[in-house]
């Protein structure tokens, strides 16, 4: 008979309801979609530009105590790359050693008395000195300065003497972001992150906010089911997450030249299903704290640290200590920040990212479930 | 016909505590039913029990036809409920509050439009259909709070103390919306701690620490509950003769307020004049004595204080 679909129809009547009324609370608090929407692109022009793991500009205190051609030549050499930049040159060893304790230089490159007869002998030596306090920057350095080393004494001999049989090659190559730029790693990282933190506290919050005020008490006293309030509720805030995800996407390939190389649909389904598990995961915070304070602190911690320690964000998962690797493999955000580098970075498709997709959507149907399920609407 | 709402044996505890403890009634189709009790007496878990919120712990109850443990969801759909907080999103403006629980409840484009449109204008909402809820006085808010649990015409609505903190004016405004609702068919179920509302409805049960300790019409109620004749007498030095005054003969009780008290007295043990010649020979002179009906305030105190004695 009838039944089915006007039951069918009342029950979409009943969510467009509650995802309605959830927007006019949106618009009445426009500050929450200017934050859900304005923090993204901000932290990702703040990270983006201010916070970078590349190498580049790095101050060499340089101190050339051989003063011959090939010792100024070698320099030239080290420097004409851009990735480092002399600001001494000619001090004694112990001052460009102060200069690197006070951190005004990165590293020192000595070149010692009689580097350039070395040089002809075969036997020359330069010594490169770096701050291991930064050990991000100090392995970068080291790694370049050895091939730029290499690169130039080789140049230099094939100047200055016979030539000798090629010495072996050692070559650095970087794929997928041959730059090594951190923006390729940032933006992927930062979306997971950034969505995480919205989607959960922005949810935690406005369900939260109906047991305070007593109005959650209303609605169970309606033929509205809980599947309808759940649904109603999340939809509006999923629409924003999935304008933040365009966002983030277009600031990334606009300002940092982010590429999306790979399948639109792995995208598009990767990031429907975090949402959705986001969204539960705030969903079933507010409704086991029913306050709005305790909520919103539960909710910052479960979605900030995961996302931005345990998701390889910043951290690769495979330096992470045993404990917290297993941790990990419950965190979706690993496995979006896993999605979106395959399919922004690597060009992959639904053939090689659906098991990151199972698991989102495992997740996404775990914490639903608990989450309707701790949703009774009965007030015992 | 059968009755709106039946009520058996209906218990619920919380822990150890019984808030509401073996209570059994019938409100009849169209009647308006009012629940007293001081807070915490159980009136708020009746309602909700009723409303399909809370699950009774033993007994049970039928309301519009359904039992409320088993068939919730049916009763819901059946019923208006306005909690004791009037649960309006106060964000959001008077008209989306109204279409919203209209479409909680499943009316769709043209029923939705009629219908919101006849309950601004029932309940003179006109003016303020555009205002924020929250900027509204209480009165508003209450109005529109009733007007949110009857636009889908339930047959039965549950109003929670619908008048706290509302002003005098607006509550006689309140209360005339409910009798007309009450014209119409429709049966309300409506706690109160002010006793001069309680007037207003039909019949009164009143509810001391979970239990139902009596139930009849008001003027019953004070026939049963509070015979005599009240008097309220002022003078000084009253208070000297007040406690002499509780074991006297034909005195049925003594509640002091201000600077005088009320006596309810047997008139036919003790008439005003009796009363004004026991005082002045005990050397108070009332200076007034002025008569008048015992009020359901008269029938409230002398249940709860039989409830403290602990006698039945």
């Amino acid at each position: 008979m009838t039944t089915p679909t006007r039951r069918g129809s009342a029950t979409l009547g009943r969510i467009l309801a509650m995802a309605g009324k959830e927007v006019l609370h949106i618009r009445r608090d426009i500050r929450t979609l200017y934050l859900a929407l304005a923090m993204p692109v901000l932290m990702l022009v703040l990270f983006g530009f201010g916070i970078s793991f590349d190498v580049d500009h790095l101050e060499l205190a340089v101190v050339d105590q051989d003063r011959t051609d090939l010792s100024r030549a070698l320099v030239r050499q080290v420097t004409a790359s851009g990735e480092f930049v002399a600001i001494e040159d000619g001090t004694s060893p112990e001052a460009a050693l102060q200069q690197l304790r006070r951190g005004h230089a990165a590293g020192v490159l000595l070149l010692p008395h009689g580097f350039a007869e070395d040089v002809q002998r075969g036997t020359a030596q330069v010594q490169l000195l770096v701050d291991g306090a930064d050990g991000n920057t100090a392995t970068q350095a080291l790694a370049k300065a050895q091939a730029l080393v290499e690169v130039a004494s080789r140049q230099l001999l094939g100047a200055g003497a016979p030539v000798q049989a090629p010495p072996l090659e050692v070559r650095v190559r970087t794929l997928f972001n041959p730059d090594a730029r951190s923006a390729m790693f940032l933006v992927p990282g930062l979306a997971a992150y950034l969505l995480a933190i919205v989607a959960v506290i922005i949810t935690a919050l406005t369900v939260a906010r109906e047991w305070e005020r007593g109005s959650m008490e209303q609605l169970f006293a309606t033929p509205v089911g809980r599947l309808e309030i759940v649904v109603g509720k999340l939809l509006p805030y999923l629409g924003i997450g999935v304008l933040q995800v365009l966002l983030v996407l277009t600031v990334g390939a606009w300002v940092f030249d982010v590429p999306v190389r790979g399948s639109l649909v792995a995208l598009g389904l990767g990031a429907l299903l975090f949402l959705v598990g986001m969204l539960g995961q705030g969903l079933l915070i507010s409704v086991v704290t029913r306050n709005q304070m305790v909520a919103t602190q539960v909710a910052t911690i479960s979605s900030v640290l995961p996302s931005m320690l345990l998701s390889g964000f910043i951290f690769p998962i495979e330096n992470l200590p045993l404990p917290l690797k297993v941790i990990s493999t419950v965190i979706p955000a690993r496995y979006f920040v896993s999605t979106l580098r395959g399919v922004l970075l690597r060009g992959n498709g639904l053939d090689v990212l659906w098991p990151q997709l199972l698991a989102l959507a495992l997740f996404a149907v775990f914490v639903l479930v608990l989450a309707t399920r701790r949703f009774q609407r009965r007030l015992d | 016909m059968s009755p709106a709402i039946e009520v058996r044996h209906l218990t619920r505890r919380f822990g150890d505590f019984v808030a509401v403890d073996d209570v059994s009634f019938d409100v009849g189709v169209g009647e308006i039913f009012g629940y007293l009790g001081a807070n915490g007496a159980g009136k708020s878990t009746t309602i909700r029990m009723l409303c399909g919120l809370l699950t009774p712990s033993s007994g049970g109850a039928r309301v519009a036809g359904f039992d409320v443990g088993s068939e919730p969801e049916r009763v819901k759909a059946g019923i208006g409920y306005m909690s004791q907080k009037f649960s309006l999103y106060l964000d959001l403006s008077v008209r989306a509050n109204l279409e919203f629980f209209a479409s909680a409840y499943g009316a769709q484009g043209r029923t939705l439009s009629t219908r919101i449109a006849e309950m601004v204008e029932r309940m003179g909402l006109g003016a303020v259909e555009d205002a924020v809820t929250g900027s509204l006085p209480g009165g508003l808010q209450q109005r529109v709070a009733l007007a949110s649990a009857v636009l889908h015409r339930p047959r039965i609505v549950f109003l929670d103390e619908p008048t706290a903190g509302v002003d005098p004016v607006q509550r006689r405004t309140f209360w005339a919306l409910i009798r007309d609702l009450a014209a119409q068919g429709t049966t309300v179920f409506v706690t109160t701690h002010y006793m001069d509302e309680a007037e207003n409805c039909a019949r009164i049960g009143i509810m001391v620490d979970g239990k139902l300790v009596a139930l009849d019409t008001p003027t019953g109620l004070k026939r049963t509950h509070a015979p005599g004749r009240v008097l309220e007498v002022r003078g000084p030095r009253l208070s000297v003769a007040l406690d002499a005054l509780k074991g006297t003969p034909g005195v049925l009780d003594v509640s002091r307020f201000g600077a005088g008290a009320t006596v309810r007295v047997d008139p036919e043990r003790m008439a005003p004049e009796a009363l004004a010649a026991w005082l002045r020979a005990r050397g108070v002179d009332p200076l007034e004595m002025e008569e008048s009906a015992p009020t359901l305030d008269d029938v409230f105190l002398a249940l709860t204080a039989r409830a403290q004695r602990g006698d039945d």
